[in-house]
């Protein structure tokens, strides 16, 4: 019948079939086929109707309905209404002309055949004459309307085709978060219903410009952009496809290829273009393809758009969240630094006042708050320093065998206890610990200041050795509220707040423990926060034990990496 | 000046801190109470009724801003706001909730007391002149007249700009808000609109200052950065400086 057209359409139903019942392909292909099966309107059939295919089927049709008149003419009267189901069944078939051209050869074949006189075109009776011109007339107007409905019918089918087409096609950009995802699925669809040999896609103001996003032959070069068909699509006129080029347009030789370019646009905005390419002896894609082709750019140019928002919405975001922890970061360091620079003010400028005479203890215990407080600055600052430094990796340990007992015991007494009680354990024979000693008493400043700040009255300050795993355990344990279960694991993040459920805002920067938990990763160490005997927090450093006496000759500095 | 026998009360988290302020603040003649958390602030309040209060805002316990409501539903001691908070909304909170003033951290012991002197001045409060009158210096407004005077002699204002230094009188002593100073001027749907609050404290300024105050007004009604405007409080002095003319 019309091969070219079956072939298109089922490879489309068989795909279809296929991805909408993989169990009963046959069936679907089948279904589909009643409806494919049939003439195509002239502009959309894929590939040039062959005349005489269709003269052959026209004579073949008058011929076997010559016969059947022949043979029933001698049962019925008149036999020209079997002409009208032969007209009935080309119309159908193939379509207006063919109908027309089945009802003439028809009228002058009954005419010829059957008319008297018999095998002459001549009519004897005017009778005759107007008996046949009705029928003719009865036969273009039976053939027409056949023609029309199944245009129609072909018509619904197609388009049902179409939008099935298509949203298989773009149905990928939804089920995809960014148009890159989607198009290598998308365009080898597109390639597939659209009968193209290879679709690539590009965004850019010019096709000069364009980057590639997907190729469905991405392994080949790309064409050089020259000659090509551009889709134009006119406010409210028809699609056609314009030849045209791009760059300086050399000679148009015939190339062996055709390349199609469709503008994928989005409110007037050129975002780029979406290319086809089809074999030299190919036609241009006909109204189905084109509008396929046409709703895939305009569904890309919404997707790229729609990427576009998502990514700036995201990145605004991500400043914002970076925004807010810088001043988050800035508003502690500020209040933890104000704090102890408002005790020093207040005690030097109690002492710089002339109008009272202080004794010399008052005077003595002014001036080691000041030097307390001083020396709180200084961890302070420095944690912000290490903080940079863990994080760069720029932490380098001059690792020494040293008594970790003397540095805790030195470190308790140097920190501001505020009343509270801080008790050194330290078992007899301790083994040194290899440690770098401002580290290690960074170490033990946060974490006794950390206790005696959110602890409770007592805080435990414990050593224990390990010496199958050769190295030491140094807790600090407070008997404070200490912290739910779910932050411990937080403890050491950055910026990390135990979250408070009293609704009263944030104290401290959250970086104490993280500088604790940086410096001993740089010494080959280890922390973990748990739970303290007493209820409260304990945060347990582990320390590696120096091995006597080969390592305790071996002083020089000992490489070691940060991790966080 | 050593205000003897004052009464303050110390709220302060910080050890130091607070062992400090009070060394100071005991040499220099004031009975003082200390507490580290709200529970207690609000205890020693209850137990001396202080004369004036210095609170940190940032307590373990319990917000600042709520330890200042809930003096407030009972009193109007004075509350000086001591805090190492930098951002601005939280002054503006706790003056909004009703501190007199606010010191941010680190400030200088003098700078402290200057200030305790400040709303300690307003605890007799113009609002309890015998006529009504409000005084700051030389300027004397009289409710009952609509008038201003400037050393004696009238000085014209619009009414919205009467209204402001009317309420700017009312709050000598105290660090006002703009939002404070907006509403009780222009009505609540203004209380953003800065800019008219910023040319009609100009215009004020202008005219006292032209009616004889002189540059002086700068410190009288002074601009606080981003929060409002500071009013000097006279009143110790005023009686004695201000020339009687009623």
């Amino acid at each position: 019948m019309c091969p070219g057209t079956l072939d298109g359409a089922q490879s489309i139903t068989q795909e279809l079939a296929g991805s909408l019942w993989p169990a009963a392909g046959g069936i679907g292909i089948d279904t589909v086929k009643l409806f494919t099966w049939g003439r195509r309107t002239p502009g959309r059939l894929t590939g040039p109707r062959s005349v005489p295919m269709v003269a052959v089927v026209i004579l073949a049709t008058l011929a076997g309905s010559t016969l059947v008149v022949a043979a029933i003419r001698a049962v019925v009267p008149d036999a020209a209404p079997v002409y009208l189901l032969a007209v009935l069944a080309v119309g159908t078939l193939f379509g207006t002309a063919p109908a027309v051209v089945t009802s003439i050869a028809g009228f002058l074949l009954y005419d010829f055949l059957f008319v008297p006189p018999v095998l002459t075109f001549t009519i004897a009776s005017p009778d005759e004459w107007l008996n046949l011109l009705l029928l003719l007339a009865v036969a273009v107007v039976i053939g027409r309307l056949a023609a029309l409905q199944a245009e129609r019918a072909q018509e619904a089918a197609d388009r049902a085709l179409e939008a099935e087409s298509l949203y298989r096609i773009t149905g990928v950009l939804a089920s995809t978060r960014t148009v890159g995802e989607a198009t290598p699925l998308m365009l080898a669809r597109l390639a597939e219903t659209t009968a193209m040999d290879r679709i690539w896609f590009g965004l850019g103001p010019s096709p000069m410009e364009e980057h590639i996003v997907a190729d469905t032959a991405a392994t080949e070069a790309l064409p050089v952009p020259g000659w090509h068909v551009v889709l134009q699509r006119l406010p409210d006129g028809p699609m056609r496809w314009v030849r045209t080029h791009v760059g300086r347009a050399g000679p148009r030789r015939s190339p062996r290829a055709v390349v199609f370019r469709i503008h994928v646009e989005v409110a007037g905005e050129l975002l780029g273009s979406l290319w086809a390419l089809r074999g030299r002896a190919e036609r241009e894609p006909d109204r189905a393809e084109t509008r396929i082709l046409s709703a895939a750019a305009g569904q890309l140019g919404q997707a790229v758009v729609r990427d576009r928002l998502v990514e700036e919405a995201t990145s605004a975001e991500i400043l914002r969240e970076s925004e807010s922890l810088k001043s988050a970061l800035l508003d502690s360091v500020s209040h933890d630094l104000r704090t102890p620079l408002a005790t020093i003010r207040a005690a030097a400028g109690s002492m710089l006042d002339r109008t009272i005479t202080w004794t010399e203890d008052e005077r003595l215990a002014a001036f080691q708050t000041i030097d307390a407080e001083a020396e709180r600055m200084g961890r302070l600052v420095r944690n912000l320093l290490d903080l940079s430094r863990i994080e760069g990796g720029a932490l380098r340990p001059e690792l020494a065998a040293l008594d970790v007992g003397e540095l805790a015991l030195q470190a308790a007494r140097r920190i501001h206890s505020g009343g509270k009680t801080i008790r050194v354990e330290i078992p007899p024979a301790l083994p040194p610990v290899l440690v770098d000693d401002v580290y290690l008493g960074q170490i033990l400043a946060n974490l006794l200041e950390n206790a005696v700040r959110y602890g409770g009255p007592t805080i435990v300050v414990q050593c224990r050795d390990l010496p199958d795993e050769g190295a030491v355990e140094l807790s600090v344990a407070d008997d404070g509220e200490g912290v739910p279960m779910r932050a411990l694991g937080h403890l050491f993040d950055k910026f990390y707040q135990v979250p408070r459920t009293d609704g009263l805002s944030r104290r401290g920067m959250g970086i104490g423990l993280t500088v604790v938990a940086g410096l001993a990763h740089a010494m080959g160490g280890t922390v973990r926060a748990e739970r303290s005997v007493a209820g409260g927090l304990a945060v347990v450093v582990t320390l590696r034990t120096a091995d006597p006496p080969a390592e305790l000759e071996d002083r020089s500095r000992v490489p070691a990496q940060a991790s966080q | 000046m050593t205000q003897s026998g004052a009464w303050l009360l110390v709220v302060e988290d910080e050890e130091p801190t607070r062992r400090s302020l009070s060394n100071y603040l005991v040499r220099r003649g004031y009975r003082v109470d200390e507490a580290a958390t709200a529970a207690e602030a609000l205890r020693a309040w209850d137990a001396h009724r202080p004369d004036v209060i210095l609170l940190d805002l940032g307590l373990p316990d319990l917000d600042g801003v709520d330890v200042i409501r809930h003096i407030r539903r009972a009193a109007t001691t004075p509350i000086i706001v001591v805090s190492a908070r930098g951002d601005e909304r939280d002054k503006i909170a706790g003056l909004d909730a009703g501190a007199d003033d606010y010191l941010s951290k680190p400030f200088s012991v003098g700078e402290l007391e200057a200030r305790i002197h400040a709303v300690m001045r307003r605890l007799g409060g113009p609002d309890g002149d015998p006529d009504g009158r409000l005084r700051l210096g030389q300027i004397e407004l009289d409710p009952a007249r609509r008038a201003v005077t400037v050393a004696g002699s009238p000085v014209h204002f619009s009414p919205r700009e009467y209204e402001l230094l009317k309420v700017l009188l009312s709050n000598q002593g105290r660090l006002v808000t703009r939002e404070r100073l907006l509403r009780a001027v222009w009505g609540l749907e203004y209380a953003e609109a800065r800019e008219y609050l910023h040319v009609y404290v100009g215009r004020l300024r202008r005219k006292l200052s032209e009616a004889g105050v002189g540059p002086l007004i700068e410190q009288m009604i002074a601009t606080e950065t981003g929060i409002g405007y500071r009013v000097a409080a006279s009143k110790a002095a005023t009686p004695a400086e201000a020339p009687t003319s009623g």
